[in-house]
């Protein structure tokens, strides 16, 4: 799900940045460090859509950088348990398959797959049911659930599941070629 | 470093709030800030349900059910304040993420805990954040996208990968015509005890029936009572927003 929260980050500058564009080699800055970075607590920072504030900077005692407190919005995208989400698949294994939901990776297991869907291995594994009307392959788009998460350094990792009422597939695309 | 100054435009001096479509100016005044911890957490999968001193259904603390909330996401400094005001389901405090009293934390089986789980974003954020639902992120992102458009012509300035794979998803995902009315559809739902999260996910969902919006938001139901005429009326108006496939 996507938010728009603000957000404060202390900057470092180093002095050979200083003058009369000191304001955009911060915005710059910042945007370099922080876009495209995944934190636990907000997840993926998509986006930097304002610099509301830029304090006072402090100079750092025995090298010549400056510290600026910067006040900033931004777009962040962070799964939840609970939520639901398309993601299309990425992989398909016989433990299950992978799919991808924007920046967010999300694993399906087997367990969590309908019991009358089978696995198919061969070029494209796949998962069918009997009467092979529906069947989930890569690329397929697919509604799941969350229902878990984890978060690495540089990534959220999720859990989902389609064994529930109005989730599974939306769009096969062998159908749609 | 003058191209970037076409984004600026996006990031105006002293206190103005930026470049976002006016209707979040006001929300945002009044935002609480969040200071950046240096790395995140290393959390593991939550399994371990939490007591909850925010429980919205008091039938559901009456039946002593264990719930999992999104409190578990928090930071373990959080948890500690947590643990020291929860209490109202009478659980033990074993908090996943704060264990340091040295219990383990309980695995609980896995189909009760898909069943049980509950959609409480307001526990998790921070107060000043808004929700956006992906017709609106769209929006947002897309403006975004064609200010980068003129900045990528700079080999030394490149496009973020989450970035392209988030504008991606949320154009994908961008099932209406226009997101302003739809969202002034659903937020009639705040009337009927519906919170920010269900409405942005019922937004996204795009549902055809209240079954549906029963069955994938099971939250909702505590209040069934309460919202099932409204979510059958707006379900209905944002049919007419739909965007035809």
């Amino acid at each position: 799900m996507f938010f728009h929260i603000t957000l404060e980050r202390n900057m470092q500058l180093h002095p050979r940045h200083f003058g009369p564009h000191l304001r955009d080699k911060l915005v710059a800055k910042l945007m370099k460090d922080v876009e495209g970075t995944c934190s636990g607590r907000h997840g993926f920072v998509v986006a930097i859509t304002g610099v509301e504030d830029i304090g006072k900077g402090l100079i750092r005692e025995g090298t010549g950088f400056v510290t600026f407190p910067v006040k900033y919005q931004a777009v962040v995208f962070r799964p939840f348990k609970g939520e639901i989400l398309e993601a299309v698949v990425t992989m398909v294994n016989k433990m299950g398959f992978f799919a991808e939901a924007g920046p967010v990776q999300i694993f399906v297991s087997n367990h969590l797959i309908p019991d009358d869907m089978e696995f198919q291995s061969g070029d494209m594994p796949n998962y069918t049911t009997s009467d092979g009307s529906v069947k989930i392959q890569k690329d397929s788009e697919v509604r799941l659930k969350i229902i878990g998460t984890r978060v690495d350094a540089t990534e959220i990792f999720c859990i989902g599941t389609i064994k529930d009422d109005f989730l599974g597939v939306i769009n096969d695309p062998g159908v749609t070629a | 470093m003058a191209d970037k100054a076409g984004k600026g435009s996006a990031f105006p001096g002293g206190n103005d709030l930026g470049s976002l479509k006016g209707k979040s100016a006001a929300a945002l005044k009044e935002s609480h800030v969040e200071i950046e911890l240096s790395d995140s957490d290393g959390e593991g999968f939550i399994e371990t349900p939490l007591p909850s001193s925010k429980g919205k259904s008091s039938a559901e603390a009456k039946s002593g059910k264990k719930r999992v909330s999104f409190s578990s996401l928090k930071t373990s400094g959080n948890n500690l304040f947590n643990n020291s005001t929860a209490g109202d389901l009478g659980k033990s405090s074993n908090v996943g993420k704060a264990g340091g009293k040295g219990s383990l934390p309980q695995a609980t089986p896995l189909e009760p805990l898909i069943a049980e789980t509950q959609l409480k974003l307001e526990l998790e954020l921070p107060k000043g954040a808004r929700l956006l639902m992906d017709c609106e992120a769209a929006e947002v992102l897309q403006d975004i996208h064609e200010h980068m458009t003129v900045l990528s012509q700079d080999p030394k300035i490149k496009m973020p990968e989450s970035f392209s794979k988030a504008f991606q998803y949320s154009k994908v995902n961008d099932h209406y015509n226009n997101a302003k009315a739809v969202r002034q559809v659903l937020e009639t739902l705040k009337l009927n005890a519906v919170t920010d999260g269900e409405i942005c996910l019922m937004g996204n969902v795009c549902p055809e029936n209240v079954d549906e919006v029963y069955a994938l938001i099971p939250s909702l139901k505590g209040n069934i009572e309460k919202n099932e005429v409204a979510l059958k009326d707006a379900i209905a108006s944002l049919a007419k927003f739909r965007t035809p496939k």
